[in-house]
């Protein structure tokens, strides 16, 4: 109990200078594909008996030291200094060593369930390596299934598909824990668990930890919840600054992804609650766009909004929040005309909005533009930027070829693009800069209102910054109004009204008594 | 590296289809005449020997590829097209005529395509069967293909935007779909064009091909069979030849297949 | 009661799914006779029988009566076993198969059995084998799925039998001699249908396996620690043997058509060679009886194909 001892301060060795008994790593580096490192220099330390929590920003590569640990880096990943130890003696962590010492439980448990096994063959797996009597292991495997909260009689028998996305968790926390593996690792169980599944995660860690034998290592960008269970938390540095806005797009953009999400939290929106939070500067008669009573259908016919009832004036930036998945950005669609509404009706600009888009005038076409999250698939990966800008253009503006490049090129310096970007393809362009592109590509007809979906969703925090600073721009310069649907309250922050979806509807009080 | 690749596999296939379209026309030899006896081997002014009947060999193989190939690239043509259009209307309308249109074209792809070629054989000269053969057994292939992609890629922003700017479903299609697949129809038109090859050289080998005594690669290795004792090289030559240009053409369509 | 109901509609499917394409053959089949310029009348006549001889040969023939009974009355015929009588030799078309059955039939079986766990092999190694050898398997197999056969086969004879001397070129089956009682002759024609038939299956189930390798269950169970041949075994292998047995259906059936060029070619008495022969020689029902077999084989191998894909994965479309 010595490193318990030493508490959260202390870092690695043992206070008698040894290292204990349990997993020790001293030094771990490990680098990635072009030799830049991932890991540096990292000393954790766990003796049994205890429980070590990994923590950091996400991109931090948290799960590359486990993966390292387990002597199973991805493709691309060398170990290129640092030991692992086990007891005293170095690790080489072999599938051997894993089966016999090792429970895991990924970050997203219910999928790396076999679909063709039931849950009481999962749980069996691990205990054949044990070296159990094969009479025994169906009773401890039920046992087990019992303790994560599972009565064996109903669920013992069912494959994955005829559970619901927590019991699986929970026959993955059992399939992890059922042979009392001396090293049970958990990846992010604060995502990957549901809240009861973790409650009894917890438990069972606690346990183990009286136990004094085995050594628990939770890995969790979450620190409230390792705080209150583990004995040591190691916590890994910042990642990597972003790359340059001009590397080329492929490899970097996941990595830039994972360092916003990982940022510090955001200020949250002003003032929760729904309806005005700031004066209404317009009146309805000049409403840009104006909803009432729109109800919005999943594909497969079940509703997903109703009622939704919300304005917006010449200039305004109005967000709608809401967790993913409860219909933002199908209302976005409903309104450029992509999908249909079952009830309710729209006035763009004082006019009716028809809802099937080849219904809607040039001039309502023109007002409305739309900007979607995946800067990757926003433009067509065929055709040059200049090419993508002119179509919308020629076509709802009426420009000639000419006119129609000078044009572009004035948008590309709009949203502040050197002019040769004019050549190149998305390919070669960076995510935030194809996000621009999308922008200019959306203020080319001359739009009213701009329809955003989760313009910064997969954008790093500097671009995500740069492109929202450009919207308060163009909001300023040309009276541009910005509806935009969010889960982060970045974006919320910079909004001038912020609707939430709440109970599968939105409800803008500000105009209820205006809006006919 | 990814382009080098293209254009390297782009470079060898472009050799080879110049070669065999006008290899006879490059060497200025005649394919027809007697020049030696039968299967003389290699030798001062006959560098690939003798085939069957005395002719020259080298002259033979560079004449033999052009109707194999024209034909070959011609079938693929059809097949690809029919596919690629099928492919769209049915990835992007998901009717239930559609459903059905795909599951009669899955139905065909069970039936092995030689077969299909040698029973149309019956009732059609040989080349016609070839394009038959080729358009029933690849264009349902191509069509999967094409739906499935065109079915994502409606999905895409840019073709969400492009009908939220009120463009039409055919003008979408043109302008958006198929530009940003092209890398996919291409390398679909390179598969289709080796499976034509292959069914072109099956049928002429079995004796559906262009009559004697005018040169083809299929049909030089059966007439030169029999000699593989004393002129290796009048079987070799044009098995290598076919194996080239199929090899090059597959080549080029994994690359394009790879790509992005 | 609602499995049971599942249970049925699963076997109904299958059913239909066996059917289905040699029926719609069938009709294809049989109107290639319509498609012909003269019928068998004129065949029969030999070209210099009278307007009124051919109306009476008709009438004997039954060719005068309407297309559809004309259609019931062949498929019964061929579901009966006894599809009529050669035009070339006048002989029962089901003694002319029956006698060469037992060749194709090894020579088919022989190249199956190589080519299947050839097919495996490549396909595994491809996506899971050392490394640096994946793209050096993945060019060969490319290469050899689209290496025409026929190419293929002047290849191997060039190789084995003028260059090794290992093999004679031309196997020529002498009458009477069942081919098995001479594996030296088949060495060359079996090579010949495996190969290509392996590496043309080996790149399509490429794709399968690197799916199936990259699924979630997969890569947790390697990090668990199972050991690789229990990964390969229990957890890949479940998951591509549905995608695999219908690819081996349609590999089966691409071989068993290639047989025509392969006994064609080495001179071996088989199915193929009568196919083509009848071609040649307009002998359609020959061609059709011919034609009609090897779409029910092919359509029986698809329908074990659904069965295997149905038994190792009941939840059916769900799954997929």
């Amino acid at each position: 109990m010595s490193g318990r001892a030493a508490g959260q301060a202390v870092n690695g060795r043992a206070p008698d200078g040894r290292a204990p008994d349990g997993l020790t790593v001293s030094g771990l580096t490990v680098t990635g594909p072009d030799g830049a490192p991932v890991v540096r220099d990292l000393d954790l330390s766990a003796a049994r008996g205890e429980v070590l929590a990994l923590t950091g920003p996400s991109g931090a590569g948290k799960t590359t030291v486990l993966r390292a640990v387990l002597g199973a880096l991805p493709p691309g990943l060398t170990r290129a200094a640092g030991r692992v130890e086990w007891d005293r003696a170095p690790l080489s962590a072999t599938r051997h060593w894993r089966r016999r010492h090792v429970g895991y439980l990924g970050q997203d448990p219910s999928s790396a369930l076999h679909p063709l096994l039931t849950a009481r063959a999962a749980v069996l797996e691990p205990l054949r390596a044990l070296g159990l009597p094969r009479a025994e292991r169906p009773a401890r495997a039920e046992r087990m299934l019992a303790e994560v909260g599972l009565e064996p009689a109903e669920f013992a028998g069912r494959l994955p598909h005829q559970l619901s996305g927590g019991q699986a968790q929970r026959v993955a926390l059992a399939r992890a824990l059922a042979a009392d593996p001396d090293l049970l690792i958990l990846d992010e169980p604060t995502s990957a668990l549901d809240p009861a599944a973790l409650a009894t995660a917890v438990a069972l860690i606690r346990r183990r930890r009286a136990e004094g034998r085995s050594v628990t290592l939770v890995v969790s960008h979450d620190g409230s919840v390792v705080t209150g269970l583990a004995d040591r938390i190691t916590r890994l540095g910042a990642p990597p600054a972003p790359s340059a806005p001009a590397a080329p797009v492929g490899a970097v953009r996941p990595a830039d992804r994972i360092t916003r999400l990982g940022a510090p939290p955001a200020p949250s929106a002003p003032a929760a609650p729904v309806g005005a939070v700031r004066p209404a500067a317009a009146g309805p008669a000049d409403a840009v766009l104006a909803a009432d009573g729109l109800s919005l259908d999943r594909p497969d016919g079940a509703p997903l909004l109703g009622g939704v009832r919300m304005t917006v004036a010449p200039g305004e930036f109005v967000a709608v929040l809401g967790p993913s998945g409860c219909g933002k950005s199908t209302l976005l669609r409903a309104l450029a005309g992509l999908c249909p509404v079952r009830a309710g009706r729209a006035t763009l600009l004082g006019e009716p909005l028809p809802w099937p888009v080849r219904d809607r005038s040039v001039r309502a076409l023109r007002a409305l533009a739309l900007v979607g999250q995946d800067p990757l698939a926003a433009l067509n990966p065929a055709r040059p930027v200049a090419a993508a800008l002119r179509r919308p253009l020629r076509l709802l503006r009426g420009l000639d070829r000419a006119a129609a490049s000078a044009e572009a090129e004035r948008l590309l310096a709009a949203v502040g693009l050197p002019a040769d970007t004019a050549h190149r393809r998305p390919a070669a362009l960076s995510g935030g800069q194809r996000q621009r592109v999308a922008l200019a590509r959306a203020l080319a007809a001359g739009p009213a209102l701009l329809l955003a979906d989760e313009i910064t969703a997969a954008l790093d925090a500097e671009a995500a910054e740069r492109v929202l600073d450009l919207l308060d721009g163009l909001r300023r310069d040309t009276g541009l109004a910005v509806l935009a649907v969010t889960h982060d309250e970045a974006v919320a922050a910079r909004a001038d009204r912020v609707l939430r979806i709440d109970h599968c509807t939105i409800n803008d009080r500000r105009k209820t008594t205006d809006v006919r | 590296m990814r382009a080098f690749r293209t254009r390297a596999a782009a470079l060898a296939a472009g050799c080879v289809l110049v070669i065999a379209l006008g290899g006879e026309a490059l060497a200025g030899r005649d394919p027809i005449r007697t020049v030696a006896v039968p299967w003389a081997a290699a030798g001062p002014g006959l560098p690939l020997g003798a085939d069957a009947l005395g002719r020259d060999v080298l002259a033979r193989v560079l004449a033999g590829g052009r109707e194999l190939t024209l034909l070959a690239l011609a079938a693929a043509a059809a097949a690809c097209a029919l596919g690629v259009a099928g492919g769209l209307w049915a990835g992007w309308s998901r009717s239930r005529a559609v459903r059905t249109v795909t599951a009669l074209s899955d139905l065909l792809l069970v039936l092995p395509l030689l077969l299909v070629a040698m029973l149309a054989v019956v009732v059609l000269p040989g080349p016609s069967a070839v394009v038959a053969g080729t358009v029933l057994g690849g264009a349902p292939l191509t069509l999967r293909v094409v739906a499935d992609a065109t079915a994502q890629a409606r999905h895409a922003g840019y073709v969400e935007v492009a009908l939220a700017r009120g463009e039409r479903g055919l003008s979408v299609l043109c302008r958006e779909v198929l530009p940003a697949h092209a890398g996919l129809i291409g390398a679909d038109l390179g598969q289709r064009t080796v499976l034509a090859v292959q069914l072109t050289a099956a049928l002429n080998v079995l004796g559906f091909g262009p009559p004697p005594p005018a040169p083809d690669w299929a049909a030089m290795l059966r007439e030169n069979l029999p000699g593989i004792g004393l002129n290796p090289a009048a079987l070799l030559a044009p098995a290598v030849a076919l194996a080239l240009l199929a090899g090059t053409v597959a080549g080029l369509s994994h690359v394009l297949a790879a790509r992005p | 009661m609602a499995a049971d109901r599942a249970r049925l509609g699963g076997v109904l499917r299958l059913i239909v799914r066996a059917g289905a394409p040699p029926a719609c053959a069938s009709v294809v089949i049989f109107l290639l006779a319509e498609a012909l310029p003269g019928d068998s009348a004129v065949v029969l006549g030999g070209g210099r029988a009278t307007d009124e001889q051919l109306a009476r040969l008709r009438a004997a023939a039954g060719l005068d009566r309407p297309l559809a009974e004309r259609y019931a009355d062949w498929l019964a015929g061929m579901l009966s076993g006894e599809p009529g009588h050669s035009l070339l030799t006048g002989r029962p078309v089901a003694e002319l198969i029956g006698g060469r059955i037992p060749v194709t039939l090894t020579l088919a079986g022989a190249a199956l059995a190589l080519a299947v766990p050839l097919m495996a092999l490549l396909a595994w190694s491809a996506v899971r084998g050392p490394r640096p050898l994946r793209p050096v398997i993945t060019g060969l197999v490319v290469g050899g799925a689209a290496l025409p056969q026929v190419a293929l086969a002047a290849l191997l004879v060039a190789l084995l039998s003028a260059g090794w001397r290992l093999v004679p070129p031309v196997s020529l089956l002498p009458v009477g001699v069942p081919a098995w009682s001479r594996p030296d002759l088949l060495v060359l024609p079996v090579l010949t249908l495996a190969l290509p038939a392996a590496a043309y299956g080996a790149a399509l189930l490429r794709g399968a396996v690197a799916d199936a390798v990259s699924r979630p269950f997969v890569r947790d169970a390697d990090l668990r620690g199972m050991s690789a041949t229990a990964v390969a075994l229990r957890y890949v292998l479940p998951a591509v043997a549905p995608a695999a047995a219908r690819l081996l259906a349609v590999v089966g059936g691409g071989l068993v058509a290639g047989t025509a060029v392969v006994e064609t070619l080495f001179g071996l008495a088989g199915l193929g060679e009568l196919l083509v022969s009848a071609i040649g020689g307009r002998d359609l029902p020959v061609v059709q009886a011919v034609a009609m077999l090897a779409t029910v084989v092919v359509g029986a191998g698809l329908t074990a194909a659904d069965a295997v894909a149905w038994a190792v994965d009941p939840r059916g479309g769900a799954a997929r």
